[in-house]
C-alpha cells in the first residue's frame, strides 16, 4: 500500500454542509496535521485519523501530530477558502510520505479524528535531527488548501 | 467539467511544500525566502513587464526580511548570553556567543 494522490475527504465535504467544522481563527475548531510513511493508504473515503503507519515521535512531532493554526476564511471573487500557518516539527528525525489533516474538536455528531484531507507530498521527505516544515499553498482563490468554487 | 460548486484537490500534484534541515535549523536566508514566498505570489501567467517588476519587489521584500531575521538572531544570542552569564555559566554564555 502507498500514497496515491491528494484527496478532500467525501466525508469532510458532506459534514462541511452539516456545518461540523469551523476554521475561523482562535475560536474555531481545532486541526493537527499527522504525518505517514508510504505504507499508509488513504483514500478519499477516508474518514478518520489512524495511528497506523504514522511516524513515530521525534524532536517536536508527538502521536497526532501538530496543532494547525487556523486563518479565518475568506473570499475573492465568488471563491471561498481558508488557510493555516506552516507547521514546523523541530530537531526532529523523520521521513515522510504525506499527511493528513483532522478536525479534534468534538462537535455535534462528530468526534475527535474526523479527517479532512490527505496530502500526498510526492516522495519521502527526510529531516534528520532538523526542522521539517510543511509550507501551505499561498492563500488566494487559485491556490489555497482549502477552496469553495 | 464546470466549476460552480467545485471543491476538490489536484490528484496527482503535491499541494503543500515541505522544506526539511539536517542537524541544523533553517537559517535567515532559508527562512526569508520562505516568508517572500507566503507574501507574494507571482504568476507566470502574468505579463512580462509586471512579473519582472514583481519579481525585483519580491527580491528586495526577502532581503529586507532576512536581514531583520539575522538580527532578531543575534538579539535572541544576547539574550541567552545574558541569561546563561546571569545564571552562573560564563562558558556556556561564551560558547553561545560564538556561534
Amino acid at each position: 500500500m502507498a500514497f496515491t494522490g491528494n484527496f478532500m475527504c467525501t466525508s469532510f465535504k458532506q459534514e462541511l454542509l452539516q456545518a461540523k467544522h469551523d476554521f475561523t481563527a482562535s475560536t474555531g475548531d481545532t486541526f493537527k496535521l499527522a504525518l505517514y510513511n508510504n505504507s499508509a493508504s488513504f483514500t478519499a473515503a477516508t474518514t478518520d485519523y489512524t495511528a497506523t503507519n504514522e511516524v513515530s515521535a521525534s524532536g517536536s512531532y508527538t502521536a497526532g501530530g501538530g496543532t494547525l493554526t487556523n486563518v479565518t476564511p475568506t473570499t475573492s471573487g465568488t471563491t471561498a477558502f481558508t488557510d493555516f500557518a506552516d507547521l514546523t516539527f523541530t530537531t526532529a528525525t523523520i521521513t515522510a510520505r504525506g499527511a493528513m489533516i483532522y478536525n479534534t474538536t468534538a462537535g455535534s455528531s462528530t468526534g475527535t479524528t474526523d479527517s479532512v484531507v490527505i496530502l500526498d507530498f510526492g516522495s519521502d521527505k527526510t529531516s534528520t535531527a532538523g526542522d521539517f516544515t510543511i509550507v501551505f499553498p499561498t492563500a488566494d482563490a487559485s491556490n489555497a488548501i482549502i477552496r469553495i468554487a | 467539467m464546470s466549476s460552480v460548486g467545485f471543491m476538490d484537490l489536484p490528484r496527482d500534484t503535491p499541494v503543500v511544500g515541505v522544506r526539511t534541515t539536517n542537524n541544523r535549523g533553517f537559517n535567515a536566508e532559508e527562512l526569508a525566502e520562505m516568508c517572500a514566498d507566503k507574501l507574494m505570489f507571482v504568476a507566470d501567467t502574468a505579463p512580462q513587464e509586471i512579473r519582472d517588476q514583481a519579481r525585483a519587489y519580491k527580491k528586495q521584500l526577502q532581503e529586507v526580511v532576512k536581514g531583520y531575521l539575522q538580527q532578531a538572531v543575534r538579539s535572541d544570542r544576547t539574550s541567552v548570553y545574558n541569561a546563561l552569564n546571569d545564571a552562573g555559566h560564563p562558558q556556556l554564555a561564551e560558547l553561545i556567543r560564538r556561534l
